[in-house]
């Protein structure tokens, strides 16, 4: 694998991948997809740009770049967290500036009931304006600390004024070194985000600024995803007393980092069209989360049929007890629930044993805490973490796949096991359910390619699987899987929808005029005037 | 007048005027005006008629409808009175159109506590219930879910566990992200007990480790954090370590042998679990502490005169407000 300092550089690129915490640096399910796109047009010249929480959180990249991604660069939006004593310098600020932040922050907290548009345009204004609302101005000029003590004693319900002030900084310092990407990204012809969020939120501000059409792809719903997070973590304070505290509210902080997600989405959402969802409640989802309908469509993932076919033939005439959960080892995959069903399953049947594989190294503690209820379960010798594995090498060896995850989109594995012939055992999240008994009557004709259960519950999880390893259930679910991937789920299909969504993006761009290009850069949206002195930058 | 002398009126009349008409061939003023007073006096006989004949659910106003037809005669000579007289001839035998079927029964509207916004309201209707109401907007269920943050573990775990069903995926999630927090504090503390039992110096220590990992495992059960088998696991878990605690303490308290008790209870070991809260007796644990749970072991093998005697002893002890409802039920009150 190649290091940082060898990565391809190029001065233009066709489309720009805009991807946060995936490919190529963390494996898993949406990498994979976006391997796979990647590869499927040879023809179209890639420029990606990876967005990450801080370098020494990931290790050298998980997959070979494809030989048209021509460019690539990465951006740790964590690091520059912070400044050097050396570096401040005092300040006003510009009243003009902060007087806009005023107007926005107004908005929001109207609940989004007002001007909701007007909102994302201020902001991507405040942004992108060269030194209109300057990062230094945001850290230390007297304007900003005036605004933030104002929120502070009009909004905050927690009494710690330091973590309300730090929970601001850290929250929008990552803003700027976004606008930053945006301004000096190579030039492109699209834009393609594979999420909102961060990578959401370039793009829109790319979309504004140089008049590209922006697709995004969603797997998960990346605003849900971060509300599950916010939700179990516990490195976020809540510092009122039992005098102070309202029993229905959350604390104070974690409200902040959910509306500042779902703010994050709504800009993606307001900029972007195609808005492509994997299956329709997701979709939905997107709806009601800002996107509009009319620019909303499902496509769901497919497999490579004919690589994984010839792995049925590899398979033994007895169904192995073995389960294996591919996938991180992380929360969202509720590990410890396979766990806990192992232990259940085991007690029943001494000979099954239960497999994990997938990289450890995403959260170490939460690895930690999943080997120790393996330990803590008596289950050392069932249950075994085999690390990241190739699925050609897996599949053969195994009875079930298994996903006891808390949340999901359409999981490729489910796929790849079904052109491999594995019936799936999974939780009902994402499109699971479709996934194992059919979406319409037509697919569900096909019959059940395993089972669905309820999330958190190990004894239902072990139930299901037991009844599912009886060789009649599973050779009908088996029969199944390969009927329904084979109809409905086979790569081509997926990949003609995305050419024809590409074509079409290329096709707007070449013929849109892109007055926010590189070269031709905006005029101060607070000042009217057009960039003088140095490069394009406004004088301060 | 009757009905058909006017008709008969109505009739001649209009027949008068007509060969009038037709019998003098003349196109002078004076015959047209004497046909149009004739055939006027036949047209209001004619409404006159029609009102008298039309059925009732026909008519709406006595002037307006005099007038319409007054209107179809004068103006359609012949014609316009033979199409009246046929429709009034007509009219009675159709059918009547059944008014009733306008109108549907409607059931009850069922009276729904949660559906004023007001966030105060699902505390009156209680909050397991409130949760469950799937037309509850999501917004106060969140709300009324996260409330459960501040209650006592094992009074929320029933309900986070039923919310894990949900068809709301922010309530599922918000639930189980809940549940994980509590399990995961408890995790903690038995993989810090392990470590701590492994690394122990001395038997005492390693004998405080085990007391400890007996009592996390049973906080796993108490808290309702663990179903089915796996909570027959950390029951044979804690059992286990709580008798390795026990093997050679000498006049230990009586709270381990009350948990011991519990613990074989659980498991379903009756008899031992009777002996195990007898010995925690001895070691001076108050009687009204055990014995609820030996008047169960009592019910558990039909023994209800033992149930009785038990309970009947509890009555000495009157500051233990959840029995006072099993004993009412038993009549000991």
């Amino acid at each position: 694998m190649k290091g940082e300092e060898d990565f391809p550089k190029a001065t233009e690129a066709d489309v720009a991948l805009l991807l946060e915490g995936t490919f190529p640096y963390v494996s898993g399910g949406v990498s994979s997809w976006v391997n796979q796109i990647i590869r499927a047009f040879p023809e179209i010249r890639f420029a990606l740009v990876f967005l990450g929480s801080r370098r020494e959180d990931y290790g050298k990249p998980k997959y070979a770049l494809p030989d048209n991604v021509v460019h690539l660069e990465t951006h740790f939006l964590h690091d520059s967290l912070g400044s050097r004593a050396a570096d401040i310098v005092a300040s006003k600020g510009d009243p003009l500036a902060f007087a806009r932040v005023v107007a926005l922050h107004e908005i929001f907290h109207q609940n989004g009931r007002t001007d909701l548009a007007a909102s994302d345009t201020l902001a991507a204004e405040l942004m992108l304006g060269n030194d209109v609302l300057a990062e230094s101005d945001f850290l230390h000029s007297e304007e900003a600390w005036g605004f933030i003590t104002a929120s502070y004693r009009r909004f905050c319900a927690d009494p710690s004024f330091v973590d309300y002030f730090w929970t601001v900084r850290i929250m929008h310092q990552p803003l700027w070194t976004l606008a930053r990407v945006a301004k000096e990204l190579i030039p492109v012809r699209a834009l393609h985000s594979v999420s909102t969020g961060y990578a959401g939120f370039l793009g829109s501000l790319l979309a504004r600024s140089r008049g590209l059409p922006l697709i995004l792809s969603e797997h998960g719903i990346y605003t849900k995803e971060r509300k599950i997070d916010l939700y179990q973590s516990e490195w976020i304070s809540d510092n009122r007393n039992i005098f102070q505290r309202d029993a229905s509210e959350l604390s104070h902080f974690r409200t902040m980092w959910i509306h500042f997600f779902e703010w994050l989405g709504r800009m993606c959402y307001a900029s972007a069209d195609p808005i492509i969802a994997l299956y329709e409640t997701n979709r939905l989802r997107q709806i009601s989360d800002g996107a509009l309908p009319e620019r909303t469509s499902n496509i769901p993932n497919g497999v490579a049929i004919a690589r994984l076919t010839p792995l049925r033939e590899k398979r033994s005439e007895a169904i192995p007890k073995v389960l294996c959960l591919i996938g991180r080892v992380v929360p969202i995959k509720d590990i410890k629930t396979f766990i806990r069903a192992m232990r259940i399953l085991v007690n029943r049947d001494p000979e099954a044993e239960g497999w994990i594989a997938g990289p450890q190294d995403e959260d170490p503690d939460y690895a930690r805490e999943c080997n120790d209820l393996v330990d803590s379960l008596g289950l050392t010798d069932k249950v075994k973490f085999l690390g990241f594995q190739k699925i050609d090498d897996l599949m053969p060896r195994i009875g079930l796949v298994v996903l006891s995850s808390i949340s999901e989109a359409l999981p490729l594995v489910i796929l790849e096991g079904y052109a491999a012939g594995v019936p799936t055992l999974a939780t009902d999240v994402g499109s699971c359910r479709q996934l194992v008994y059919g979406l319409d009557a037509e697919d569900q004709a096909l019959g059940a390619s395993g089972r669905v259960v309820g999330i958190a519950n190990p004894q239902a999880l072990a139930e299901a699987a037991i009844d599912l390893l009886q060789p009649d259930n599973w050779h009908a679910a088996q029969a199944a899987g390969i009927a329904r991937v084979e109809k409905y789920y086979a790569d081509h299909m997926m990949f003609d929808r995305y050419r024809e969504i590409y074509e079409t993006a290329l096709q707007r761009s070449s013929q849109s005029a892109t007055p926010d290009s590189p070269g031709q850069p905006m005029r101060c949206p607070i000042h009217g005037h057009a960039p003088t002195g140095k490069g394009d930058a406004w004088p301060a | 007048m009757s009905q058909s002398k006017l008709a008969l009126y109505a009739l001649l009349l209009e027949l008068s005027a007509l060969l009038q008409l037709v019998m003098t061939h003349s196109t002078s003023d004076l015959v047209f005006a004497s046909f149009m007073a004739t055939h006027a006096i036949a047209s209001a006989a004619v409404a006159s008629l029609a009102l008298l004949l039309l059925p009732s659910h026909l008519t709406r106003s006595a002037q307006v409808d005099w007038l319409f037809f007054f209107s179809m005669v004068l103006c359609v000579p012949l014609l316009g009175f033979c199409g009246v007289m046929i429709g009034l001839l007509v009219a009675p035998l159709l059918p009547r159109p059944n008014r009733e079927a306008a109108l549907h029964t409607l059931g009850l509207p069922e009276l729904d506590p949660h559906e004023n916004h007001d966030p105060a309201r699902f505390r009156q209707a209680g909050l397991r219930h409130f949760l469950r109401n799937t037309r509850a907007p999501i917004d106060l269920r969140l709300k009324a879910l996260i409330t459960l943050q501040h209650a006592p573990v094992q009074f929320a775990s029933p309900v986070l566990h039923d919310m894990l069903a949900d068809a709301s995926e922010d309530l599922r999630l918000l639930a189980y992200g809940m549940l994980e927090s509590r399990e995961k504090q408890l995790n903690a503390d038995i993989r810090e007990a392990r470590l701590a039992r492994q690394a122990a110096p001395d038997v005492a220590t390693r004998r405080a480790a085990e007391r400890q990992l007996a009592t996390l495992y049973w906080e796993l059960i108490y808290q309702g954090l663990v179903h089915g088998d796996l909570r027959r696991h950390a029951a044979e878990e804690s059992l286990r370590f709580l008798e390795q605690a026990l093997q050679d303490e000498q006049g230990a308290d009586a709270g381990p042998h009350l948990l011991r008790g519990r613990l074989l209870q659980e498991l379903g070991r009756n008899e031992e679990a009777e002996g195990a809260y007898r010995q925690s007796v001895e070691h001076g644990l108050p009687a009204p502490r055990v014995l609820p749970y030996l008047a169960e072991l009592a019910f558990a093998r039909r023994d209800f005169a033992e149930v009785m005697r038990l309970l009947g002893e509890l009555r000495a002890y009157p500051d233990q407000p959840r029995l006072q409802p099993v004993l009412r039920l038993w009549g000991l009150t």
